[in-house]
């Protein structure tokens, strides 16, 4: 072999060895210092044992007007691809040790080369974030690289899976790449994301707060529902992300695979007669309802911490992931507000986007009343939960565990908006309004005229519960296709999924809806 | 023999009884309040009265309603189980005045044998043992010294009234007298409105043995060998057996012929039982009569071949009883655990809920009594014992390993209970040699957990059935997605080995797995310690798990909760985290986070009404304070403030329902937060 090939070798070898340990071994001992992982790590640790194959090993910055001396290989991003249980995904993670991870040109090109292969081959694609921002140095150039990333976000957006980890800082405008996409994972203690900083809001507003407060991991999964899952660690982090991607097919063609978990399709559970307690003012759980009837008592939520009076997540029935929206009575009596219909609204066109079949659950009194829930604009987030369900062509299944109240009953997945099947518990009570309210405005001249209106009140609202507080009137009409023993809604579902397993539904021609955004 | 009995009680022994009563053909009438509407005892009865709400005193406390109740249905007999109107003299009056039958001894029996004077009284005329003693209430503190000199140190005070050790002071040296006797009396009197406190030596190392009595109407009275009652947790029994390893035959026959001695004396009929204290030199002290069927009446049935409610019916309606002393012979041995719906981890505070899953262990030598199912609430009103779970052996130690497999198979899911709390007592290696005595709880336990680190082949089992589930349920995905996955170049995953790091609280282990040729085996190395392990197809809906280890049948309970496993095995409940070496070898990297970290709001630790809230918004409390009273179980606690803070808001009043976990009061933020600094 001649000596020229030999050195050639040897310079690829020492490039690839530089790459490696981009950011040196002091850099490297901060981050674990700091309790992160290195990117190069996390990939590691997200992607099965020897499936990764990087790109752009070698690719450098171009340098900088401002004269910026040094530049490294891979430019604070390693980009490729790998399997998670055998499945491809694409993958970039954001090296911190190296100029903190911040975005230049080459660095978003990197990003955008595996975006652009994620779409056109139909794999899962996942950031994980971990930068100070734009490199500064690098000027309009910056900026336009995550102006093209947002582009391909949205290009992807609803043909393949994409995930954001938050697992160090995100700020300013790059929080909208995470933004965009369908999920955003956050570590606690080490991630943060805020369009404005602690520094730039206590110049314009003099608010003292920390990065912590203001835009912490915490802050996102129980305020602003930016966070869709928190994770004590990078570890555990990860680990979710592969639990996540196990319930989702790799792009809009495809459907998500069948896990065989070994849970008998008519296995029936008795405690669900049982449920719904005698009072209708008691509450009870729902997360009862959903962890007997899905395969394995397996089921990931989404948004666990944010309105807490919806329920959404993945969980699977006879095999086939299923999409789950259940209204939740023990949160605020499980009453749609801006919060859960923005969050159930995403959920659910997610879930239509990807082949996923939807099931609701149902017990909701209505809307929340009130200025701050009007004035939040209640009409325009619940239109949203409205407008996702009737838009879905997805199987959509309903069940009615409870209270069906009003408009709120018709949003929840109603069969008057078309889902496929509506089922209902014996418990039911499908109707205009609560037996109160109703007595309290049919009867009111009656229960004023009353010598006890209070007695008067009562039987009036005993009279209407008898009459409209079941199903059955429902069912006369062929509103609900069938009143359904609670412990038998595990098999009834099953089976109607099966039915639906072939169903094709297509829109009018159109570019596209107007989601009352 | 009577052909309609009502049943004056609720849950497993209103179960118990009836099934006895339909084995002989006889009807039997349930009562139940609004909060056991759907209950078990309910369903079973061949007809069931409402009696009232919830509280005990407006339905199962209430004689009237339930004597209605048996005439309306035409009863000839109530049969009162234990608590409740059990050893109600006036209740047992009222049912004769209305020509019905208690199924239990004569009313002044009943009465005699509830005054801790006069029972002791006659104890002493029938020759039996008592403790040494005053056997007046005690003056004054002055007269109190002059008799605990008399007596010898140290000495208990106890208050006439009441039981289940409210009021009771341990005196060890007269400095000591004057603050325990004020304390002593001051808390019987707000507990049973009496001050009346007496003295007696304080036995220490004590046993608690008790004899089983049968009395007929015809001068019959027999035993029916004794029961170990010593493994108490604040003077509740928790696990009984029959026969006590403590007792000879000689011993046994002395102990028995005294109970039966007072029983006649007192002119007892139907069962009842003669409590002892035993101390170390097999000396025994009669503590005191409970004129009903007991709760661990079981352990007695077991050895002996009776049906002790058969035989309170039979005695009842008038019969003789069908054998003499001599007839009766004890064969093997049965320890019982009592099964509460408490949660050991939170003090043992009641637990209530709805179980959502049930599953009794079952065998020939298993019974469990029990008065819930699926679908069974659990709620503040009651005693919160669900089920009792017995097994008999032919010798203490198989009825204890039986016991303890049965138990890491019971799968109660919905309501916390301290199945695996009992588990550990019956597992502990002091209890197993049988040295047992009613100081062992506070000995051998803290809190919930034994003292000494648990027994590290049960962790690596437990540990090792962690490793096998993640495993093989992350193979499920892999399997899952073959379908999915390009199928140009070979597969790369078909390692047959598979190495793990695993860590709970009590340790880490290397564990590696490697399947065996044989289907469902594989050779499981943990540390290092090789076990075989058959396993069958892995259903994990069931959250039970039998595995066969090294030949040996096991059962696990398990729940997966997020990336991690619990498994309770043996009195032993961790929660696993399995790690790839990978995750194990970075993991070093990731910050341990403290989970319980600076807390501003107070959680109501159990289920309960709100009595009282002697705080408001804006006070100023300390750690220990208590700010919200609350009572459950027929109990009133307090719940402490857990730091010093000032009040910004209360969010419970009295009279409200709370559950466990509610929020009870906010604290103002601590002024000095730590601020975190930007990187």
């Amino acid at each position: 072999m001649d000596v020229q090939y030999n050195t050639t070798l040897e310079t690829l070898e020492r490039l690839r060895a530089e790459s490696m340990n981009a950011g040196g071994d002091k850099k490297i001992e901060i981050q674990h210092r700091r309790g992160k992982l290195t990117a190069r790590e996390r990939i590691d640790l997200l992607l099965d044992d020897g499936s990764f194959e990087e790109f752009d090993v070698l690719k450098t910055s171009r340098g900088s007007a401002l004269g910026q001396e040094k530049t490294y290989a891979g430019d604070g991003v390693i980009t490729g691809h790998g399997s998670i249980d055998g499945r491809e995904v694409f993958v970039f993670s954001q090296d911190f040790t190296v100029v903190g991870g911040s975005l230049g040109e080459a660095h978003a090109q990197k990003i955008c080369k595996v975006m652009d292969l994620a779409a056109r081959v139909g794999a899962p694609i996942i950031g994980l974030s971990d930068s100070g921002g734009a490199r500064i140095q690098e000027g309009v150039d910056a900026l336009a690289a995550y102006g093209e990333i947002f582009h391909r976000n949205v290009r992807a957006s609803g043909v393949v899976p994409q995930i954001s980890c938050l697992m160090g800082p995100c700020a300013g405008g790059a929080v909208y790449s995470p933004a965009i996409t369908d999920f955003v994972f956050m570590v606690q203690d080490s991630s943060y994301m805020f369009v404005t900083g602690p520094s730039v809001v206590k110049t314009v507003t003099h608010q003292e707060i920390t990065a912590e407060d203001l835009g912490g991991a915490m802050v996102h999964a129980r305020e602003s529902g930016v966070a869709h899952f928190t994770a004590a660690n990078d570890v555990l982090c990860l680990r979710k992300v592969r639990r996540l991607i196990s319930y989702l097919p790799s792009n809009n063609r495809q459907r998500a695979p069948i896990l065989n978990l070994r849970d008998p399709a008519d296995r029936i559970d008795p405690a669900l007669d049982y449920l719904i307690p005698e009072n209708p003012n008691q509450t009870y759980d729902m997360n009862v309802l959903i962890f007997s009837i899905l395969d394995g008592a397996e089921f990931m939520e989404i948004q666990p911490d944010f309105a807490r009076n919806i329920i959404c997540g993945f969980g699977r029935l006879g095999g086939q992931t299923v999409g789950l929206v259940a209204n939740q009575p023990a949160v605020l009596a499980g009453v749609l507000d801006t919060d859960a219909s923005f969050k159930a609204g995403r959920f659910v066109r997610f879930c239509d986007a990807f082949n996923i079949p939807l099931v609701s659950l149902v017990d909701v009194p209505g809307f929340m009343p009130g200025p701050d829930q009007e004035h939040g604009g209640i009409i325009r987030h619940g239109a949203k939960l409205l407008y996702a369900f009737t838009e879905a062509t997805v199987p959509r299944i309903s069940v009615i565990v409870r209270k069906a109240y009003g408009g709120a009953y018709l949003v929840m997945n109603s069969k008057h908006i078309h889902c496929d099947v509506n089922y209902a518990w014996p418990t039911a009570e499908i109707a205009v309004m609560g037996p109160k309210g109703a007595a309290e405005v049919i009867h009111r001249r009656e229960i004023k005229a009353a010598d006890d209106p209070e007695a008067m009140l009562q039987e009036k609202m005993a009279h209407y519960r008898d009459t409209f507080a079941n199903p059955f009137l429902a069912a006369q009409r062929g509103y609900i296709d069938d009143v359904i023993f609670p412990r038998d809604t595990r098999q009834r579902l099953i089976r109607t999924l099966q039915l639906l397993e072939e169903k094709e539904a297509k829109g009018p021609k159109r570019k596209h809806g107007n989601i009352p955004l | 023999m009577f052909d309609k009995v009502l049943i004056a009680n609720r849950g497993e022994i209103a179960v118990r009884i009836i099934r006895t009563c339909k084995r002989l053909g006889i009807a039997t009438v349930a009562v139940y309040s609004d909060a056991d509407s759907r209950s078990l005892h309910r369903q079973l009865a061949d007809e069931a009265v409402h009696i009232g709400s919830a509280p005990a005193r407006e339905s199962y406390l209430d004689s009237e309603k339930i004597i209605s109740a048996a005439l309306n249905t035409g009863c000839q007999a109530v049969h009162p189980g234990y608590g409740f109107l059990s050893e109600n003299a006036r209740f047992a009056r009222a049912l004769t005045a209305e020509g019905l039958v208690f199924i239990g001894p004569p009313p002044d029996a009943i009465a005699v044998m509830g005054d801790k004077i006069a029972s002791k009284e006659l104890a002493v005329k029938a020759g039996v043992p008592v403790i040494p003693g005053h056997v007046d209430a005690l003056k004054d503190e002055e007269e109190a010294l002059s008799v605990a000199d008399s007596i010898g140190y140290p000495v208990l005070l106890k208050p006439a009234a009441g039981g289940g050790g409210k009021g009771m002071r341990i005196v060890e040296t007269p400095d000591q007298m004057s603050e325990a006797l004020a304390s002593s009396r001051q808390e019987t009197l707000k507990a049973f409105g009496d001050n009346r406190i007496f003295m007696e030596r304080y036995i220490q190392q004590p046993r608690h043995v008790e004899i089983q009595v049968l009395a007929d109407a015809h001068g019959n009275v027999v035993f029916l060998g004794e029961r170990e009652c010593s493994i108490q947790r604040r003077y509740q029994k928790i696990i009984e057996e029959s026969p006590s390893p403590a007792v000879s035959g000689e011993l046994r026959r002395r102990m028995g012929a005294a109970a039966c001695d007072l029983a006649r004396k007192a002119g007892y009929t139907n069962a009842g039982t003669v409590e002892y204290v035993l101390d170390a030199n097999g000396g025994f002290y009669f503590l005191e009569m409970n004129t009903r069927l007991q709760v661990e009446h079981p352990v007695t049935e077991m050895v002996t071949g009776l049906d002790l409610v058969e035989q309170q019916l039979r005695v009842a309606s008038g019969s003789p009883l069908p054998f003499g002393q001599d007839d009766v012979k004890v064969e093997g041995w049965a320890i019982e655990a009592r099964i509460c719906a408490e949660d050991p981890a939170r003090g043992f505070m009641p637990a209530t809920g709805m179980i959502t899953r049930y599953a009794e262990p079952r065998g020939p030598s298993v019974r469990v009594d029990s008065g819930v199912a699926t679908g069974s609430k659990i709620g503040v009103y009651y005693d919160s014992m669900v089920a009792k779970a017995i097994c008999y052996g032919k010798d203490r130690e198989a009825a204890r390993t039986g016991l303890v497999q049965a138990l890491n198979g019971y799968h109660i899911e919905g309501i916390v209970t301290n199945i695996d709390f009992v588990n550990s007592v019956l597992c502990h290696p002091v209890f197993a040699a049988g040295q047992l005595n009613t100081d062992f709880i506070a000995d051998h336990f803290d809190g919930p957990r034994p003292l000494e680190p648990p027994d590290p082949r049960l962790l690596k089992l437990s540990a090792l059935t962690a490793t096998l589930v993640h495993h093989v349920r992350t193979m499920v995905v892999r399997e899952a997605v073959r379908p999915m996955i390009s199928r140009i170049g070979t597969d790369r995953d078909r390692a047959d080995i598979h190495q793990y790091g695993v860590r709970c609280e009590a340790g880490s282990f290397d564990i590696t797995l490697e399947k065996a040729p044989a289907p469902q085996v594989w050779n499981i190395s943990v540390d290092n310690e090789q076990f075989v392990v058959e396993t069958p197809d892995f259903e994990f809906y069931r959250r039970r798990l039998k595995l066969t280890v090294d030949g040996e049948d096991h059962r696990f309970r398990l729940r997966i909760e997020q990336a991690h496993c619990w498994i309770a095995f043996c009195g032993l409940t961790h929660k696993f985290e399995v790690y790839t070496p990978k995750e194990w070898r970075l993991l070093a990297h990731m910050p341990e986070r403290d989970a319980n970290g600076p807390t501003n709001t107070l959680e109501c630790p159990m289920p309960g009404l709100v009595v009282a809230v002697p705080v408001k918004k804006g006070d100023r409390v300390y750690r220990g304070q208590n700010l919200v009273v609350l009572e459950s179980m027929k109990m009133e606690s307090g719940v402490a403030a857990s730091v010093d803070g000032i009040i910004a808001d209360v969010m419970v009043s009295p009279g409200q329902t709370v559950e466990a976990g509610d929020l009870l009061v906010r604290f103002a933020e601590p002024r000095e937060k730590d601020k975190g600094t930007e990187s």
